[in-house]
């Protein structure tokens, strides 16, 4: 007596014809989460470590200044001189009242500079800042 | 009659099986140029800018406040005792804890003051530990009040939390003429 194994009729395949339709969701997804870095950043730093930190929740709300080892001060996509941040920042502050200021300041710096862009930062009312740091591993 | 074969009809079809290849190196693409990059750091509120003439004097109780020193020499001082940086969390906490019941008016209030040539390193660490003090306390109180983690508070609670109970108040010091 044989036994004929029984087979099903139906075609053994797994559709992939929706397959570039999951992945193109995927893509979406990373072209809209993600966002390209728009400016190039000329000073060099490295930033502090510190435990208590938080994530800023809304990317379109900040604004960096940088500050380098060098101690050359960035504000967007430029170099600028301590006097210019007040005013730059003031128009900022119009077109975006609740703009959060990311300072992005290299560790070895001194505070001298830091204060006086805060005294900036208060004059020109965007007091809102958020002192850039990596979490302490 | 000549019977005209007709001719086989051909099988017009796109092949898609190298669609998701494609797509997948857009993915790959994408992936890799595209950097993610979390903002993290330690959140401030400045003080509003007052003219110094027209800046006030408001007397503090000394109980109210924790004065924290940052010379250029990297020694920190709270309330005018030489404290190491990592002993700061831990010698705030009951302070901010015992003013929990208080209202807002008798909150501690913190104030970081520094040097024009103190390190920034050095300060981002005070604060830092300042912060955590009071992430601790207010994690804490979640806990003994709501039996729940801060992340898992309403937003009613997280409200009581953080803005009655235990804000947090740091206050930056104005910076002193340079002579």
């Amino acid at each position: 007596m044989t036994f004929n194994k029984k087979r099903a009729s139906v075609k053994q395949e797994i559709p992939t014809a929706s397959m570039p339709d999951i992945i193109f969701m995927l893509l979406l997804f990373f072209m809209v989460a993600t966002t390209l870095r728009e400016v190039d950043v000329y000073v060099q730093y490295k930033l502090p470590e510190a435990v208590a930190i938080e994530k800023i929740e809304n990317k379109r709300l900040i604004s960096y200044i940088w500050v380098g080892k060098d101690g050359r001060i960035q504000l967007n996509d430029g170099i600028v001189k301590l006097e210019e941040i007040q005013e730059i920042m003031y128009k900022k502050r119009v077109e975006l009242p609740n703009v959060i200021v990311s300072l992005r300041i290299d560790k070895e710096s001194d505070m001298g500079v830091v204060t006086d862009i805060q005294q900036a930062l208060r004059k020109a009312d965007a007091r809102r800042i958020n002192y850039s740091a990596m979490l302490k591993q | 009659m000549v019977q005209i074969k007709k001719k086989k009809e051909r099988d017009a079809k796109i092949p898609d099986a190298g669609m998701s290849d494609i797509v997948f190196l857009l993915l790959l693409f994408f992936l890799v140029s595209t950097t993610i990059d979390v903002d993290t750091g330690i959140g401030l509120s400045l003080p509003e800018y007052i003219p110094i003439e027209e800046q006030t004097f408001v007397p503090l109780s000394k109980d109210r406040l924790a004065a924290l020193n940052i010379n250029e020499n990297g020694d920190v001082l709270l309330d005018g005792e030489i404290i190491a940086i990592p002993q700061i969390s831990e010698t705030l906490r009951p302070r901010i804890e015992s003013k929990i019941d208080l209202p807002s008016t008798k909150k501690l209030v913190v104030s970081v003051k520094t040097d024009r040539k103190t390190n920034y390193n050095l300060y981002i660490q005070a604060l830092d530990q300042i912060k955590f003090a009071y992430a601790e306390v207010q994690a804490t109180y979640a806990q003994q009040a709501y039996g729940k983690k801060m992340l898992d508070l309403t937003p009613e609670e997280l409200n009581v939390v953080k803005k009655e109970k235990v804000p947090i108040i740091i206050s930056i010091a104005e910076p002193e003429k340079v002579k």
